[in-house]
């Protein structure tokens, strides 16, 4: 064991009624030649928790990923599962792994992919059977057992390749982007089958694009940036701590207007303005007699509550998909 | 419109490169791969050379000058061997066991007499050669008449030196009589197998290592879609991930040439069931063999597009130096040399023990070490490459 796993470990057991992480990413660092990809990510995840991960494109998310499923050997740091390294034999069976890709065998039957996987995680003779049988119940596809899953649509891939990793019932689940590609039917049905894993106990990890998702499949959301986390809370919390309890107004007009209207930022891709406002029944008045004193005309106006989708433009500079 | 879908077409081949590669450097290598191997046979340095055994139990004076001219030929490379301890079994052996393309034999006439220098000449022959042995039997019938005809004219020369005409006129008739002159095809002539089942070991073996290399793609197409992060995420290790795809492809490689000899032996009449111990020792260690081969090639690649084009150039290359396109015999020397560093040589030489020599088990204790030894250095190669997978 390593002396960062053993000192966590040691504190844990001291510590009565503190509960040990279900999983805990300890400063890890890794370089890719001239490119950083991560910088000393830090943080933890507690039994039961949904823990959303985010982060522009570039940031280091799927390097992150890669060190905590145990397919990346970091330069420095340490993942730990329930307080153990995951260098040591066995512990990653704690973990399941959903990739982004559809890592299923497409030539292969519903049933014979979780029979396949099952295996792979150790299941044998019963085991294996009722847990293909509950997997099979679980995805909605005990119809379509037995039908190739090249056959299947996109949602029903996703679904057995969600069933895959969670087979052996791993305490945490890591889901890379898991509704990619997916309609929304699909996305729901998703989700209540996550939403059922973790009320059975698992604790889930899940990198998405869809803010909404994070937003709203979620307990805690971790922004990370530049190879490190940029923020990690519950949304309101994220949103006090940056952006607080202002409101965003945005603006469109129409004529010439002789100069910008004080406190006014122009956005120039929308053609808008945006302000914000701590009171809007009382500053708003003001904001529109601005506008018309310099010339402008209101076109249309909008006021939005603080969102994920703010804070994270607040903290990376970046849209999500940038 | 037309213009537009060529235009599109090459700006599409222009922007891939392995595309690209296949079709304009590819087509280059080939060429020049089959012109060394078939065009170097010009050469007089290395044009193929018949080896040939030679046993003079008569130890007579045409014998001897017959064994001198045949040692001068340039076309004949004569088997290190003391002449005169080998007896015609032993020859007979060298020529079964293929360590030569044919056998003189010059020994006494039934009578034990030899009469005027002139011993029975034999020449043992493999039809698996046929051109060794109709070159062989032209020279041999030349040396020997020579022979014949100088030991002649030795005796019959007058004392003074002097040649009268009517002397020369009885040799030139050719008056003296020639030994008794015979060839033997010694394992054709008794053959149940037709030549069929040595091209059916050369096209199985190509083919196998086709379908080998193609099943392993499944390993690349595994890291492409990330099957591979989730399989080794699993219980499974790299180690045993490879060795379950080994003993897989062993297990269909064995499959596909018993299905193969099978036809033979059910429309072409190879002899399969008589040979059944042989056969099934070169297709286990041969598809092992051809199984590591293919897990050695996708460990090395980094796509199945790689994979399908290197496996194509070094497959068929392997194929034509090693004798599954054109029999090696008809390589030059120094092509057949090159030819023993491929696999395809070492398998087809054990099956050709097999169902055309028709030797035992034992015989092909060097073909079964060779292939077992390289099958398992391509699978320890393969586990090297397939480090940079595990973990980065």
């Amino acid at each position: 064991m390593s002396q960062t796993t053993a000192v966590l470990a040691q504190t844990d057991d001291e510590i009565p009624g503190i509960e040990i992480p279900a999983l805990s990413v300890v400063d890890l660092w890794k370089r890719y030649g001239g490119t950083q990809a991560l910088s000393g990510t830090s943080f933890q995840l507690a039994v039961g928790e949904r823990l959303a991960l985010l982060g522009p494109n570039g940031a280091g998310k799927t390097t992150l990923i890669r060190s905590m499923c145990g397919r990346v050997r970091p330069d420095q740091g340490e993942v730990l599962l329930s307080g153990q390294s995951i260098r040591n034999t066995g512990v990653l069976q704690q973990m399941g792994v959903i990739p982004q890709d559809l890592a299923i065998y497409q030539d292969l039957t519903a049933r014979e992919n979780l029979e396949c996987f099952g295996q792979l995680h150790g299941l044998r003779s019963r085991a294996l059977r009722e847990r293909v049988k509950w997997a099979l119940h679980w995805i909605g596809l005990e119809d379509r057992a037995n039908e190739l899953t090249r056959r299947f649509s996109g949602g029903m891939k996703r679904r057995v390749n969600i069933a895959c990793g969670v087979l052996h019932r791993p305490r945490i689940l890591l889901l890379d982007e898991p509704t990619v590609g997916v309609d929304p039917q699909s996305r729901q049905r998703i989700f209540d089958m996550l939403d059922e894993l973790n009320q059975l106990g698992t604790s889930i990890v899940l990198t998405t694009h869809h803010l909404d998702e994070a937003e709203t499949r979620s307990d805690r959301i971790i922004i990370i940036d530049h190879g490190k986390v940029v923020a990690d809370g519950k949304l309101e919390d994220l949103i006090s701590s940056t952006i607080g309890a202002r409101r965003q107004v945005v603006i469109e007009t129409e004529g010439i207007l002789v100069a910008a209207p004080p406190g006014m930022t122009w956005d120039p891709l929308r053609n808008r303005f945006v302000c914000y406002v701590d009171d809007v029944v009382e500053e708003l008045p003001q904001i529109l007699e601005r506008i018309q004193r310099v010339g402008g005309v209101v076109r249309d106006l909008e006021v939005h509550q603080p969102n994920l989708h703010n804070v994270f433009l607040h903290l990376t500079g970046k849209e999500l998909r940038e | 419109m037309i213009f537009t879908v060529i235009q599109t077409s090459w700006r599409r081949l222009r922007n891939n490169r392995s595309e690209l590669f296949l079709t304009f450097i590819v087509p280059v290598v080939f060429f020049s791969i089959f012109a060394l191997i078939f065009g170097s046979r010009d050469s007089s340095s290395s044009t193929p050379k018949i080896k040939v055994a030679i046993s003079d139990s008569a130890n007579s004076s045409v014998s001897e000058k017959a064994i001198a001219a045949l040692a001068e030929q340039k076309s004949l490379r004569i088997a290190d061997r003391d002449i005169k301890s080998v007896d015609r079994a032993q020859a007979e052996d060298l020529v079964r066991r293929g360590m030569v393309s044919a056998a003189v034999v010059f020994s006494k006439p039934e009578n034990g007499a030899i009469v005027d220098g002139r011993p029975d000449v034999e020449i043992l022959t493999d039809s698996f050669d046929q051109m060794a042995s109709q070159v062989l039997t032209a020279i041999v019938q030349r040396a020997v008449m020579t022979a014949t005809a100088e030991i002649a004219m030795d005796r019959q020369a007058p004392s003074s030196g002097v040649v009268s005409a009517s002397y020369l006129g009885e040799v030139s008739l050719g008056l003296p009589p020639q030994p008794k002159f015979q060839v033997v095809d010694v394992i054709g002539g008794k053959k149940t197998n037709p030549v069929v089942a040595m091209y059916a070991a050369g096209i199985a073996v190509m083919f196998l290592l086709f379908s080998a290399t193609t099943a392993s793609g499944s390993l690349l197409e595994e890291r492409e879609n990330s099957t591979l992060d989730r399989l080794l995420s699993s219980r499974l290790t790299m180690d045993q991930l490879l060795l379950g795809k080994w003993a897989y492809l062993t297990i269909i490689g064995a499959i596909q040439m018993t299905l193969m000899f099978t036809w033979g032996a059910t429309v072409f009449k190879i002899d399969l069931l008589n040979h059944l111990e042989g056969f099934a020792a070169m297709t286990l260690v041969t598809s092992g063999a051809a199984a590591s081969f293919a897990l050695m090639l996708a460990t090395l690649c980094k796509s199945r597009m790689q994979l399908g084009w290197v496996s194509t150039i070094v497959i068929l290359t392997m194929s034509a130096l090693g004798g599954s396109m054109v029999p090696r015999y008809l390589m030059s020397e120094s092509i057949q040399k090159a030819g023993l560093w491929t696999f395809n040589a070492w398998a087809l030489d054990g099956y050709n023990k097999v169902f055309w020599r028709e030797l035992p088990l034992r015989e092909l204790q060097t073909e079964l070490a060779i292939l077992t030894l390289s099958g398992f250095a391509f699978l320890v190669a393969a586990r090297l490459f397939a480090v940079r997978w595990e973990r980065t």
